[in-house]
């Protein structure tokens, strides 16, 4: 077995071999290996994974994976971006060799993602406009509401805490619903649209008052991308609602080398 | 609206390690998740709850990692075996005299009616579908306010009482899988 290994960064469509400069993961020298008219983006490593109990240095080590992609994207246009730590044992003539065998399946994904770049969409809603609109649309919550203020003071802890969890029960119901009508006309525009299972975060403080509605992967053409910026547009003027539209960024959520060998 | 060109960090870690492209083969040394940095850095995109969990995962052995990965993913279900409906509900255990509302997730599946809690995991009732006789609704008064528990009724003469907050799309769905018919009249809303 060699002792030698290559850090994969993406595989990008292009004729030549080039170095790109000490812009790689701890400085390293990352520079492209091609087999006919596609390219992987490596540096030379140890075959051995990065691997750290040190958050700060994991995270830069993040970072700088991610700034390599950039700049591919930036100089060469479509890439098929590579998760952190993929690390293929054996010297440039293997990665030579790996694009050989994969080339029409690396292939047909780069065209599949020619023109088209991946965009976040996030969806936030305002939780105690819902409320309002929740009360002033349902007439059984609003009777509830009314009966409160009549009670005891036990009796009526009990009926609040049955109505906060009939009003949470409805806002939930009215915000599914509306996602899915949005996720629709994304969905009319974007080629392809992943919806994010587990949303992470907050991004910041324009946000910070409102929950989450839903959250897209979206794969769109670049013809596309200022209608999808009109309809955002549209949605972000509802009352009580906040779009966060993000991108272009590699197409991760979007590539899929499953059948891949090495 | 026009797409800024800025993430946030949690974005590109989550970007970085969770999505692009992956491969499994032999020449691969190493993929994002197996090793520590996988983990360590998942933790810091995860829940408060969850990144508790891998706080203290850190210091378990790979045995205690393995098998906690198979308790995230447990569910009381066998091989070929289908959830169909899945909901949060309380059952009664009456133990004499006394007796408790035991919570856990009540599964509907194609071949029983389990209730299941999560952790440690335990199914605290099952019962095939096809012994399924009945269920009905009755008005029940706790803690002052009058709610809707319901009454199964299987194995001839046994019943459990169960309790759901929403327990109309549970009943609908264990009528339909089971067959049964329905006597379902939900009383007016307290």
């Amino acid at each position: 077995m060699s002792d030698e290994a290559r850090y994969l960064y993406c595989v990008v469509k292009k004729e030549e071999e080039l170095l790109l400069g000490n812009i790689g993961i701890e400085e390293s020298s990352v520079y492209i290996v091609h087999h006919k008219d596609i390219a992987a983006v490596i540096h030379s490593c140890k075959p051995v994974p990065y691997d750290t109990t040190d958050h700060a240095k994991a995270e830069g080590w993040v970072l700088e994976h991610s700034y390599v992609i950039d700049q591919v994207m930036k100089k060469f246009g479509t890439v098929l971006p590579f998760s952190f730590d993929v690390i293929v044992r054996g010297d440039d003539d293997t990665i030579r060799c790996w694009l050989d065998q994969n080339y029409d399946n690396f292939k047909e994904e780069l065209d599949r993602f020619e023109n088209k770049s991946e965009y976040s969409v996030q969806i936030f809603y305002d939780y105690d406009k819902y409320v309002s609109k929740a009360l002033t649309s349902n007439k059984d919550l609003l009777s509830l509401k009314e009966k409160i203020d009549n009670q005891s003071k036990g009796k009526a802890y009990l009926l609040q805490r049955n109505l906060d969890l009939k009003l949470k029960d409805a806002v939930s119901a009215d915000v599914r619903k509306q996602a899915e009508i949005f996720e629709k006309e994304i969905i009319s525009i974007a080629n392809e649209v992943k919806a994010d299972e587990r949303p992470l975060f907050k991004p910041d403080n324009k946000y910070k008052d409102k929950n989450l509605m839903a959250s897209f992967s979206c794969l769109v053409h670049i013809d596309k991308v200022e209608l999808l910026g009109t309809v955002l547009e549209k949605i972000n003027n509802l009352d009580g609602l906040a779009v966060r539209f993000t991108g272009p960024w590699a197409p991760f959520s979007f590539v899929d080398l499953e059948g891949a060998k090495t | 609206l026009k797409p800024e060109g800025e993430s946030c960090l949690v974005e590109v870690l989550d970007r970085l390690l969770n999505k692009g492209a992956v491969l499994n083969a032999d020449l691969i040394i190493s993929v994002a998740g197996i090793p520590m940095i996988g983990i360590n850095l998942k933790a810091a995109l995860a829940s408060m709850e969850t990144m508790l969990d891998y706080g203290l995962m850190e210091a378990w052995d790979r045995d205690t990692r393995e098998w906690y990965a198979r308790q995230k993913t447990n569910t009381p279900l066998e091989p070929g075996e289908n959830a169909l409906f899945k909901t949060f509900g309380y059952l009664w255990q009456s133990n004499g005299i006394s007796g408790s509302w035991v919570p856990g997730i009540w599964y509907i599946t194609d071949k029983r009616l389990i209730l299941w809690r999560r952790s440690p995991g335990e199914k605290i009732f099952e019962i095939d579908l096809q012994r399924i006789d009945a269920i009905e609704t009755r008005e029940e008064i706790a803690l002052s306010i009058n709610r809707v528990e319901l009454e199964l009724r299987y194995n001839d003469n046994n019943t459990a009482r169960i309790y759901i907050s929403e327990p109309d799309n549970f009943i609908r769905s264990l009528e339909e899988v089971c067959k049964i018919p329905a006597k379902i009249e939900i009383p007016s809303k307290v």
